[in-house]
């Protein structure tokens, strides 16, 4: 298997007032091309944060991720940037889509950011959306949209640019059980369909038990690693 | 990022926000309007001054005064040798002295008018001085070598308003009573009659100038210097062939004389100099009109940063979908830059619209007084303003407008740029 990113002894502190809060306290793992691997843990343990470090929204104040073989740490701004753009998906808890948009539009934005003719991403953005079942709520936007559906809208942006890993926070967490269901059946289908590499950060145990492999972080450390039974090595 | 798509996404952002884009684009068009109005109407009224002062004054024409206006008015007169020395600097066409000899009385037997001044010239000359003042009503310029001739003014001849009865036609004999200063036995004056042939009357001319010729007669120079016994003169005037060179000249005439020994009236000085001061009054006005683009500007910046608190989850998710901060600078530099180039362009067009609203109701306002004195024109015709469209304004009050527009978004927009992702993705 090929590691597409890895992790290394990762910490990052959080200042409340005067007291200096530890998040992740060195963490470390990769990635591997193609895997659906969850981040399981109770809430306060730094999986979020891990999330956002991983996503290269923000620095870490120890440790490095290497993407490619580089510490994406040592870059600019704009490089970060350019890496989110090019090389991770995003899906939020709360979809993030933007409201005055249409469904369309909403997903299509990354490749207009990347400077893609109008015509090539609103092609592509329109296969993703008929991906993700939606080939009929194109021109909608999020407020008439259910839960589920801006999620899955998320979900077509996320992969728009073809990244390498589509990293998700708490999808589901929104969504009531049956959406919920549904929305991890998708990712189950784009990762098993598209060999689409997902970092999913949850508390559902839908997408825990769907997952190659579940790192539960407890306290700002990896507890334990779970893997699936069978997964290949 | 492409630029076409920046500039779509901005629009877009703007007319989802109709009312807010309307009043801040408005503060603009105000500022603008202000600008361009007053610029237009106020070169307008410039270019009318200057019209009209230079029909008043003879452009070319030098009047060279005895003494100095900050030594004091002297007492001392003109000598043939002084016109000479003038005549033969070069770019003199023609100089010619008079005598003035003020408050003179006409009679024809019947009627007894008033001149102003009767002036004494050498006719020849003085009309090669001032060609377009001689319309004559009748009779016309005395013949050369009479010396018993006379030419009357408008206003000496119809002294009263609406008169039709002339006092005098050509060929009329009438009575000039001088005032002579006799030294002898005691300093006093003595009233003494002279008879002249009238040569001609004038038309009614007017002028806003210095020399109103309606109110002066004219008599030969020769026969002045006789009954006064002097080869002195009180004025000298002087035409020069290319009217820019007549500042020059006046220093050369102002050279062969001591210091403060005359002053010379250039007329190109004084217009130069009130059209100095209107520029400055124009571009002060103008001033005034730009802080208001300012304080447009200050709203700018107080309705974007208000609109970068409410978006602030929208750059987070744009920055987390790899935006650049540059990327999101320009966004907002270019709603900035939207509102200028709208406000800029209603408010040139209305500017104009304005300065021809205002220049109609200031024409009507200023209508000068009919009053028949000796500086002041009884034919002064109705102010008309009219404003002047000047590209280079429309392109720099544009160009302001826009400028303005921008660096007042460059502090919301740098805000914007440097949101940290996380924290906006937070942000409720």
């Amino acid at each position: 298997m090929v590691t597409i990113v890895e992790v290394r002894e990762l910490e990052k502190n959080y200042r409340m007032g005067k007291i200096l809060v530890p998040a992740l306290r060195g963490v470390s793992f990769d990635v591997e091309e193609g895997e659906l691997l969850t981040i399981f843990g109770p809430s306060g343990s730094g999986k979020s944060t891990l999330l956002h470090l991983m996503g290269c929204l923000d620095r870490p104040d120890g440790g490095e991720i290497l993407v490619d073989d580089s510490d994406v740490f040592k870059l600019g701004d704009d490089e970060l940037a350019e890496i989110r753009l090019t090389k991770m998906g995003f899906v939020f808890q709360f979809f993030n889509l933007l409201p005055r948009l249409t469904a369309l539009r909403n997903v299509e934005l990354p490749l207009t950011i990347a400077g893609v003719s109008e015509k090539e991403s609103l092609k592509r953005a329109e296969e993703l959306l008929e991906l993700v079942g939606l080939e009929d709520r194109m021109g909608h936007r999020p407020s008439e949209l259910s839960g589920g559906e801006q999620q899955r809208v998320a979900m077509a942006r996320a992969l728009i640019n073809d990244p390498e890993i589509v990293l998700a926070d708490e999808p589901t967490g929104n969504l009531d059980t049956k959406t919920g269901w549904e929305i991890v059946q998708l990712v189950k289908k784009l990762n098993r369909e598209k060999r689409q590499t997902f970092v999913v950060v949850t508390h559902d145990e839908h997408i825990a038990e769907a997952a190659d492999r579940t790192i539960h972080l407890k306290d700002g450390l990896i507890d334990r690693v779970k893997e699936a039974v069978g997964r290949k090595q | 990022m492409r630029l076409t798509k920046i500039l779509a996404m901005a629009w877009e952002s703007m007319s989802q926000r109709k009312l807010r884009t309307f009043l801040t684009t408005l503060s603009v068009v105000v500022g603008i309007t202000a600008i361009i109005g007053l610029a237009s109407l106020g070169e307008g009224f410039r270019l009318e001054v200057r019209e009209r002062m230079q029909t008043g004054f003879e452009l070319d024409n030098l009047t060279v005064i005895p003494g100095s206006f900050f030594a004091g008015l002297s007492r001392e007169r003109f000598m043939d040798e002084d016109v000479e020395k003038i005549s033969e600097i070069s770019g003199v066409k023609v100089a010619t002295q008079v005598m003035q000899i003020g408050n003179v009385t006409l009679s024809n037997g019947n009627r007894t008018v008033r001149a102003f001044v009767a002036t004494a010239v050498n006719f020849t000359e003085f009309v090669q001085v001032f060609p377009d003042r001689f319309d004559f009503e009748d009779g016309k310029l005395p013949e050369e070598g009479r010396n018993d001739t006379i030419v009357i003014g408008y206003k000496v001849n119809y002294p009263k308003e609406n008169e039709t009865t002339p006092f005098a036609v050509a060929d009329d004999n009438i009575t000039l009573t001088l005032r002579m200063v006799e030294k002898e036995p005691f300093p006093h004056s003595e009233l003494q009659n002279y008879t002249y042939v009238v040569a001609g009357t004038l038309q009614k001319r007017g002028t806003p100038g210095i020399t109103n010729f309606d109110y002066w007669v004219f008599i030969p120079l020769e026969k002045a210097r006789e009954i006064y016994d002097t080869q002195e003169s009180d004025l000298i005037f002087v035409k020069v062939f290319d009217l820019e060179e007549s500042e020059t000249i006046a220093e050369e005439i102002e050279d062969l004389f001591p210091p403060f020994k005359i002053t010379i009236l250039v007329p190109l000085t004084f217009i130069r100099q009130v059209d100095n001061i209107l520029t400055i009054v124009q571009l002060f006005l103008m001033a005034i009109a730009s802080i208001s683009l300012l304080v447009a500007g200050i709203g700018i910046m107080n309705i974007m940063t208000v609109s970068v608190m409410e978006r602030i989850r929208e750059i987070g998710i744009l920055k987390a979908i790899g935006a650049k901060s540059r990327t999101i600078l320009t966004m907002f530099l270019t709603e900035a830059m939207l509102i200028g180039v709208m406000g800029g362009l209603i408010g040139v067009f209305m500017g104009y619209g304005l300065s021809y609203v205002l220049a109609y109701g200031l024409s009507g306002l200023v209508q000068p007084d009919q009053q028949g004195t000796g500086f002041q024109s009884p034919e002064t015709q109705r102010m008309t303003i009219s404003p002047v469209f000047s590209m280079e304004w429309t392109i720099v009050a544009f160009a302001f407008a826009v400028i303005v527009c921008i660096i007042f978004g460059l502090y919301p927009a740098r805000k914007a740029a440097k949101l940290d992702p996380v924290e906006a993705l937070r942000y409720e």
